[in-house]
């Protein structure tokens, strides 16, 4: 079921003409989002510890691509550059988790981590030469030379993404992740270490939403602070996941294929009212549609088999 | 060295950090209040601290109504709109758990900050009355009118907070509820109701926040939200819930920052509050004062 949509992605850029076609430039934010969106998904959806500061990670693979870039240390589309803005994120995401996620309040952790966030940018915006202040950073863009790249590798990572949450979601981290979302107490007398692994989650997201960064670092070719670091790329994965179904595994990906259209209509007809709109998005989802598109369908079926059974 | 800093400028320095540290703290009852009782983060309470303080830039602009009159007008509409909004937004995913409700003050941040920048524009403005300039001289040191009125208010404000809580029927209700919800209720306190009532004080104090904001600093739409980050840093100083705690650890975070502002360059200084706010979430979470509480 799922060969056929990747088929098409794949050969997509081939029947179309990939530089000036609008499909595959929506599909390429898409993927971008589908990866970050899953990265929140793991530790927000599937772990319960709702992560405010996703915006700190996208930022700093960013500019940790955009530095080794400048300095000659990495190439234009780098493996070794991605890899790298991946690892800068996931490390700093250790580093903060432990003490953050250490405590049974999960307010706290998201409240650190929305402080990060704006620490990051104030440190970037400072950063002097090395950062270039709140100007930004340019990359050199005349290796510019075809859209296909950066779908195909979008498109990856979006891939990749998913696969690895689904994964993990198998494995018995999934297993402690889930256990610790419904009952921390429950979860760590039964043994479980609950920090391990909420540090895991947190890191592992932190680490695709720092290749998102990257990937975004190339097509902009212009890094900037008010940009990077913008509370969008905190927001929108909240919102993709939830929207369409936090802690499964396609909810996310469906919710970021909803979502990134409705946000491209609305910028394109409403550019003015585009935030105002994914604001009283957000209320109106939490209020009416809490568990996500995908859950509609899951819940009409329960909730039938219950009226047969004569259930309450 | 000395000639740099001598005592005369650091207590100016200190007083000035008092002053707007203040603002923060009745920010941060508020908030601190709707944590109470609700264990949601408020995280709207910036903008619409921002929104009253533009009501009362109309106020006075198109109705020439003095900022401190408009206190009069804009408190009890705000205190009705706190408890609207519990009942449109909140009162559905009151026992959801924390996340929606934490996501739909964000979601209604968002919405709220972008319709005061379209109804207002993204400009920075502020009021400029016959007093704003005017400066008192005490022991030796310049303290603004407007930020010593504003001081006073607040300290009003807690003062009246404060015995709310602890001397009325509600209040001594609100109170029960946040210490102990399930057995409020098994006594016959309405968790809805007693949510309104501190969505109505919550949103009240922030009226009266942005009408103080609005006379003495110059503000814009988006700065809504930096005052909800403070808000909440003062908050954590102070231990989450406590109503004197919230606006010793705003006052407290008025002081680094001006000593911050003096010592480093403006955005830095913003960079030291979040370092000081991240390392006391991660060391001492239950607030620093939590020591001198009794436990309830």
């Amino acid at each position: 079921m799922l060969i056929l949509p990747m088929v098409v992605f794949a050969g997509l850029p081939f029947i179309v003409d990939s530089e000036s076609s609008y499909l595959v430039f929506f599909l390429f934010v898409t993927f971008i989002n589908i990866t970050i969106v899953q990265g929140w998904n793991l530790v927000g959806g599937y772990a319960g510890q709702v992560s405010l500061g996703q915006h700190a990670f996208f930022g700093l693979g960013a500019y940790i691509t955009a530095i080794t870039w400048l300095r000659g240390l990495t190439g234009y589309f780098d493996p070794l550059a991605m890899i790298l803005s991946g690892f800068g994120a996931a490390i700093l995401a250790i580093g903060v988790g432990i003490p953050l996620l250490s405590k049974l309040r999960g307010d706290y952790f998201a409240l650190g981590t929305l402080g990060l966030g704006e620490i990051l940018r104030v440190i970037f915006t400072q950063g002097g030469t090395l950062t270039g202040g709140s100007v930004g950073l340019l990359l050199p863009s005349r290796v510019y030379e075809s859209m296909k790249p950066y779908y195909f590798i979008s498109l990856g990572l979006a891939v990749f993404a998913t696969i690895a949450i689904y994964f993990i979601i198998k494995s018995h981290i999934g297993k402690a992740l889930i256990a610790t979302r419904d009952d921390e107490v429950a979860a760590e007398a039964s043994g479980i270490h609950t920090l391990k692994y909420k540090v895991l989650a947190f890191s592992i997201s932190a680490f695709l939403t720092g290749l998102g960064g990257s990937l975004q670092a190339y097509y902009l070719f212009h890094i900037h602070p008010a940009g990077f670091f913008s509370l969008k790329w905190a927001l929108y994965p909240i919102l993709m996941s939830i929207m369409g179904g936090a802690g499964t595994i396609l909810g996310p990906v469906i919710g970021a294929f909803f979502l990134t259209g409705v946000f491209e209509l609305v910028n394109i007809w409403l550019p003015e009212g585009h935030p105002i709109f994914s604001g009283g998005l957000i209320v109106v989802v939490m209020l009416f549609l809490p568990n996500g598109l995908i859950r509609l369908r899951l819940k009409r079926v329960i909730g039938k088999k219950g009226e047969r059974r004569g259930d309450k | 060295m000395s000639d740099f800093l001598s005592f005369h400028t650091l207590s100016q320095i200190l007083i000035n950090g008092l002053l707007f540290g203040t603002m923060y703290g009745i920010a941060a009852i508020g908030v601190s209040l709707i944590f109470g009782t609700m264990q949601i983060i408020f995280i709207a309470q910036g903008s619409l601290i921002i929104l009253a303080a533009y009501i009362s830039f109309w106020l006075f602009l198109l109705l020439f109504i003095d900022p401190f009159l408009s206190i009069l007008i804009i408190v009890p509409i705000f205190m009705l709109l706190g408890g609207g909004l519990y009942q449109v937004l909140f009162r559905k995913v009151a026992y959801a758990g924390k996340n929606p409700s934490l996501l739909i003050a964000f979601g209604f941040m968002i919405m709220l900050e972008n319709l005061i920048s379209l109804l207002w524009t993204p400009n920075t403005r502020a009021i400029k009355t016959s007093y704003t300039a005017y400066g008192i001289e005490m022991l030796g040191l310049q303290v603004s009118f407007t930020r010593l009125v504003a001081f006073v208010l607040a300290m009003l404000a807690t003062v009246v907070v404060t015995f709310f809580l602890k001397r009325t029927l509600m209040g001594k209700a609100v109170r029960a509820a946040s210490e102990d919800l399930g057995a409020a209720t098994m006594i016959g306190i309405g968790t809805h109701w007693v949510n309104s009532i501190t969505f109505s004080i919550g949103i009240g104090l922030a009226g009266l926040a942005g009408v103080a904001t609005a006379m003495t600093f110059p503000f814009d739409p988006y700065f809504g939200f930096i005052f909800s980050l403070k808000a909440l840093i003062a908050v954590a100083f102070g231990g989450i819930g406590s109503v004197w705690g919230a606006l010793v650890g705003g006052i407290l975070l008025g002081v680094i920052e001006s000593l911050g502002f003096f010592f480093l360059s403006g955005v830095w200084a913003d960079g030291i509050s979040y370092v000081v706010f991240l390392l006391v979430l991660m060391l001492k979470p239950e607030g620093l004062f939590s020591g001198f509480k009794r436990i309830a």
